[in-house]
């Protein structure tokens, strides 16, 4: 009789709220130029979602929107129109919509076109992004945990774990800010991020220590690169991570009742 | 008919009756296709005249059972898993007595006991003769509802949140004593074990029942005293605001359109009718509906809408796909409808979670159950 408001698009919604600061920051440093990126990246993106639409009769998310400004902010420069393309292609269709749409996907679609960029095309330079726009990375986040559509457990485990591995000299600082950003716009994604209260704890855990490792062993690569690579093995590991959380839940119900 | 005269009876279990709320008048039988029973209408006869049944052996078990059974008690009680009324012989692992109800617009079931607590202590006492297990009170903190020594430590009384779903039956069992096919639990209502104490004592079981009249389309919401299958319309009757509205058994999340109030429920909804929109066009019908549902995107409000008691997009997403192992290791021998009623309304309505448990339900019950 009554309805309640927690639909995929409310959550859509609350999400990109979220990502407002970080947009208005990053397209006041980057201009024209940058506004004129993350537009070509949503029409490619609006392309291939209407073409599932019309196609299989998938009904179009705004969450392309999330997914066009990551790729927009993280993408390397210089790419030219035709690889950029190619790229969000391959991430938007491989990524999300073969799976159904968002909200079905296993991996976010932003992670498969950066990592495609990356191996594709390793020549090209990782963008850095200026200081005032990581700072916007923190609310985002709060706004993000606020709004319940990002989880407390992915963002705060991993900012603990950044914290200390900083503190110990473990994560180089200039690693630390652009992790941030790659942590809010694809690490805390609802639907790649573990669900269970658990799991999202050991997945932000493991987003900071992964990058952690890369900063520290892999030689000449960008914060970027290093963020991204990261963020993809972890959205990789966060079914198995949900597995173990349930195992023990399982196990410490099993421990109380007797029986599952 | 007396008020507490056996109306009916079940087929298989004879002694289990169902009684007149009322000194009345049979006015109508309803049959369904193969004579399944399918509504008694009552009228009301002025005096007020009831039966008093034997309660001489209320001490022991087989009698306790035997006069829950033809005073017509029997059916306020509810098992899990499956829901519905016990078996005549059935014996529970633990009874839970909600003596909390966190759903909207619910009556605080403190005030439907008030002034009843030694019949409450009295009807306590006799539960815990009909298992082995512990006997759980589950109140909103504060002082406890019976004193005098609990029957051998089983009688337990355990604090619920205040907020929705926190004192829902089916996650208050899940977390405290949950139930399985060999291991049943049984919840009733704190009023109706008040009125099982008068019975054991008097030998007449009281019909009336503390219920709250509230919705949107009312012009002010009431509690009233009435009886279980009282008539929605009376109870609406001068209150309603004018225009079209919905009647419903229950409260605005799990509550049914009913004409009568049904066998469990202490609450009666009014909402405004839902008027029709504009018919989208066939084309955005097409391309927009056939997907549906939409996929569950985890956030706070879902892992809330289960009291963070269960994991909570992993079951929803074992419900939906019909993974009936995952789903009772998770718990779903412990829930019925009413329990995933707020995930539903939280979630838009579209899922349709109720309809996908009580689907689960009986296909758990005819693979393992039977």
């Amino acid at each position: 009789m009554t309805r309640g408001i927690w639909t995929r698009e409310t959550v859509v919604l609350m999400l990109l709220a979220s990502y407002l600061p970080l947009t208005l920051f990053w397209l006041w440093f980057g201009g024209v130029e940058a506004l004129l990126r993350l537009g070509f990246v949503a029409l490619v993106l609006a392309f291939w979602n209407l073409v599932f639409l019309l196609a299989r009769a998938q009904p179009i998310s705004l969450a392309f929107l999330i997914t066009a400004l990551a790729v927009a902010m993280l993408a390397p420069e210089g790419l030219g129109v035709l690889r950029l393309a190619l790229a969000i292609s391959f991430g938007a269709v491989m990524g999300e919509l073969v799976f159904g749409g968002w909200g079905r996907n296993v991996v976010n679609p932003a992670v498969v076109t950066l990592s495609f960029l990356g191996f594709g095309f390793p020549g090209f330079p990782w963008p850095e992004l200026a200081a005032p726009v990581t700072w916007a990375a923190i609310p985002a986040a709060l706004i993000g945990v606020a709004t319940g559509s990002m989880s407390l457990g992915v963002v705060a485990s991993a900012a603990i774990v950044a914290v200390g591995a900083v503190a110990t000299g473990a994560l180089p600082p200039t690693v630390a800010p652009v992790a941030g950003i790659v942590l809010v716009l694809l690490v805390a994604d609802p639907v790649t991020s573990a669900t269970t209260l658990f799991g999202r704890w050991l997945n932000g855990a493991l987003y900071a220590s992964l990058v952690t490792l890369f900063a520290g062993g892999w030689h000449g690569a960008a914060p970027v690169q290093v963020a991204v690579a990261a963020a993809l093995l972890t959205s990789l590991a966060a079914p198995l991570l949900d597995e173990m959380a349930l195992g023990i839940w399982y196990e410490q119900r099993r421990r109380r009742h007797g029986r599952n | 008919m007396q008020q507490g005269a056996a109306l009916a009876r079940l087929h298989k279990a004879s002694d289990v009756c169902f009684v007149a709320p009322m000194r009345a008048r049979v006015a109508r039988i309803e049959l369904l296709q193969g004579h399944r029973l399918a509504e008694i209408v009552l009228f009301r006869e002025p005096e007020d005249e009831a039966v008093r049944h034997d309660t001489s052996g209320a001490d022991n078990e087989a009698g306790l059972r035997r006069l829950m059974q033809t005073a017509g008690f029997w059916p306020w009680l509810r098992r899990r898993p499956f829901g519905g009324m016990p078996g005549a012989d059935e014996r529970p692992a633990a009874i839970f007595v909600m003596a909390t109800d966190t759903s909207p617009l619910a009556p605080d079931p403190r005030m439907a006991i008030e002034g009843q607590e030694e019949a409450f202590g009295r009807g306590l006492h006799a539960l815990t003769r009909l298992t082995d297990g512990p006997v759980f009170v589950c109140q909103q903190p504060g002082p406890p509802l019976f004193d005098g020594v609990p029957a051998r430590g089983r009688l337990r009384s355990v604090d619920s949140g205040p907020r929705h779903p926190q004192g829902a039956p089916g996650l208050r069992i899940h977390t405290l004593f949950q139930a399985s096919i060999e291991a049943s639990v049984w919840d009733l209502h704190a009023e109706d074990v008040a009125h099982l104490g008068a019975l054991i004592a008097t030998g007449t079981l009281p019909m009336s029942r503390l219920v709250s009249v509230g919705g949107a389309a009312l012009r002010e919401g009431r509690l009233v005293r009435t009886q279980p299958g009282a008539d929605l319309r009376g109870l609406t009757h001068r209150v309603t605001k004018p225009g079209p509205h919905v009647v419903l058994s229950g409260s605005p999340l799990d509550g049914h359109p009913a004409r009568w109030l049904a066998p469990r429920h202490r609450q009666v909804t009014v909402l405004p009718g839902v008027k029709k929109g504009p018919q989208r066009h066939w084309l955005i019908g097409a391309l927009t509906r056939s997907a549906a549902p939409k996929p569950v995107i985890p956030n706070a409000a879902i892992d809330q809408a289960f009291a963070n008691a269960l994991p909570a997009v992993a079951f929803v997403r074992a419900l939906m796909s019909g993974d009936e192992e995952t789903a009772m290791k998770m718990g779903l021998l412990s829930l019925l409808e009413e329990d995933v009623a707020l995930a539903d309304y939280v979630l838009g309505g579209e899922m349709h979670l109720a309809a996908a448990l009580r689907a689960m339900l009986d296909r758990v019950r005819s693979e393992f159950a039977e």
